[in-house]
């Protein structure tokens, strides 16, 4: 009778769907997986939010390795974010993940192709809406992101566009014009790093022993 | 010790039995309930979202009229264009309380995924249609007041996709033209958290549609009839009119036989349910049959036993069918995503909608039918003779 009752109890529980911030979500999963990353055979999709990861404090620290407040109605702390991991055969070969992001004249959607290690394979505006968005989105603008990974993108000021001297100082505007929307792009990109080390790469970073924390 | 007590009592003597008896009409309540909270919430439902519309009827240039129904209720874009002077002509009707023009345009955005996608704008008159749909409300900012303002109104949905607040610009892709975020409207539940408002005479001129329109909304007066003043404006040159009473009946009218099918389910299952209390009853009054007797021989009336296995029939009835209408009622939004899945057309709110009177109704009805299936096993069980009882227990 107990049993029955737990059952019901469940069953009564389920989770129902609440209307929850939008998230950011490849349009064609199976044609882009494949486009962003040649050889693979599939993909796993989870689903990730700061809140349930950790929380405020998780949202304090994001916002404070950003160096830029989360605002807007699509940078709250309940935003689910897809994640891709992608396979080929039964080996992760990397990951694929994207941001919502504010431009000037709409939302951008900023995906980024990472490798394991957490280095980017390839960029790409899912969406974009601005006046200059063909050089925005010409695939030579895209390839300046490949190979560049968090630690380029640390001392990146995402309220002042001020980039540091190094490998992220060499990526170019294509458009004077667009300069909002390429610090947009900029800070998408840094966010969606951000958020990939604290739901996935932090996970896998090795543990310090004991002794090693002693010291 | 009540009567209900040792019918109780005779009940727990065999646990599965009638655990899974009451599993068996909790079912049938379940599906009872839910479906009667469904023929209820769908009405309502598509009530509100006839309502919701602001007008109740709708003038387009001619074309298929389920296709008008659609578009009106999903919002898309019109086909084909009418003259906006059809709009003085019709607000001179006797029966029209207010009109409101609308122009739905859409363009194809090469920048929105891989291969590009429509973005929609519906042009409306900031005269009439705010008073139209007066039960929006702003989560910030109001509406344009300025017939040709480059300005627009979006819905939640729309400004949470596009990221935009208000005093955001909005750039219309393939017109290069730029409109200011002037107001974010709060959620709706219905077609409006999708669009992007502007005003009639921008979206004529941007789109180069001057003196066009793809809809009239039309409010009439309560006491109008409806069907006359239809009638009337078929006089207009090709010209298509959808009433909302005729997309309602369209749409419940196909809806009707969906339903008679799952109303032939419930009643299945309140059979097989009554068979199975039928079964429980009258296995336990075959067990308990030199029991019975002794009862009798001891100075228990025929109607002392009759009350007594009928009360056994009750319990079962009244648990099960509690148990159904707790499960409709906490699984009710679980159904009606099952709905909404399986069905063509489902408005928008609650779609499955059991209150505490259906609930008891439910209860009621199942229990009714139960303790009439239970008429035969407690009419057996009183018709037992002691003499036959005893003589039984001697074999």
């Amino acid at each position: 009778m107990r049993t029955c009752a737990l059952a019901l109890a469940i069953l009564l529980g389920l989770p129902w769907p609440a209307l929850a911030a939008v998230g950011c979500d490849l349009n064609d999963p199976d044609r882009d997986v494949a486009r962003l990353f040649p050889g693979s055979t599939g993909f796993k999709t989870s689903y990730v939010s700061i809140k349930d990861k950790g929380g405020d404090a998780l949202l304090s620290r994001v916002e404070v390795r950003l160096g830029d407040k989360f605002k807007g109605l699509y940078e709250t702390i309940d935003v689910p974010y897809t994640i891709y991991e992608v396979l080929k055969g039964k080996q992760k070969v990397g990951y694929i993940h994207g941001v919502n992001q504010k431009g000037v004249y709409g939302g951008i959607q900023v995906f980024l192709a990472l490798d394991l290690q957490g280095n980017i394979k390839a960029f790409y505006f899912q969406k974009l809406t601005s006046r200059y968005a063909k050089a925005l989105r010409d695939p030579k603008f895209g390839k300046q992101f490949e190979g560049l990974s968090l630690k380029d993108f640390q001392d990146y000021d995402a309220a002042s566009g001020k980039a540091p001297d190094g490998r992220l100082a060499s990526v170019r505007n294509p458009a004077p014009e667009a300069e909002k929307d390429f610090r947009s792009a900029l800070r998408g990109v840094k966010k969606n790093l951000i958020l990939m080390d604290e739901f996935v790469f932090a996970d896998k970073k090795p543990k310090a022993l004991p002794a090693e924390k002693a010291k | 010790m009540t009567i209900y007590r040792i019918a109780y009592k005779n009940l727990l003597r065999k646990k599965t039995r009638s655990l899974l008896t009451i599993l068996g009409i909790a079912l049938s309540a379940w599906v009872l309930a839910s479906l009667l909270g469904f023929n209820r919430g769908y009405e309502w439902a598509l009530n509100r979202d006839i309502d919701n519309m602001g007008f109740q009827v709708l003038l387009t240039a001619k074309g298929c009229p389920y296709e008008a129904a659609t578009l009106m209720l999903k919002g898309g874009t019109g086909l084909r264009y009418l003259k906006e002077v059809v709009v003085k002509g019709v607000a001179k009707n006797p029966e029209v309380v207010a009109v409101t023009p609308m122009l739905m345009q859409a363009v194809f955005d090469p920048n929105k995924g891989e291969s590009g996608g429509m973005s929609a704008y519906l042009g409306v008159d900031p005269a009439t249609f705010p008073q139209a749909k007066g039960f929006l409300e702003f989560k910030k900012g109001g509406w344009f007041k300025a017939p040709e303002a480059l300005d627009a109104v979006m819905g939640y949905e729309a400004a949470e996709l596009e990221q935009r607040e208000v005093g955001d610009p909005l750039l219309i892709a393939e017109k290069n033209a730029e409109v200011k975020v002037v107001g974010i409207l709060k959620r709706t539940g219905t077609q409006d958290d999708g669009t992007i408002f502007l005003p009639l005479r921008t979206v004529q001129k941007v789109f180069g549609r001057k003196g066009q329109i793809t809809g009239l909304g039309i409010k009439i007066r309560k006491d109008a009839d409806i069907d006359k003043f239809t009638q009337r404006l078929y006089d207009l040159p090709d010209v298509q009119v959808v009433s909302m009473a005729q997309v309602k009946n369209t749409i419940m009218s196909l809806l009707s036989s969906a339903k008679v099918m799952v109303f032939s389910i419930a009643v299945i299952a309140i059979i097989i349910a009554m068979v199975g209390v039928i079964n429980t009853i009258l296995m336990s009054v075959f067990e308990r049959f030199q029991e019975l007797g002794i009862l009798k021989s001891m100075g228990a009336l025929p109607k002392d036993v009759f009350k007594l296995v009928w009360a056994e029939t009750l319990i079962l009835c009244l648990s099960g069918s509690a148990l159904g209408v707790c499960l409709a009622l906490g699984l009710a939004r679980t159904t009606e995503l099952l709905v909404r899945r399986l069905l063509p057309y489902a408005p928008n709110g609650s779609l499955v909608q059991i209150d505490w009177a259906l609930a008891v109704a439910t209860v009621a009805a199942v229990t009714a039918a139960g303790l009439l299936s239970g008429l035969y096993p407690a009419w057996r069980a009183a018709r037992v003779r002691p003499l036959d009882a005893m003589r039984s227990e001697a074999q």
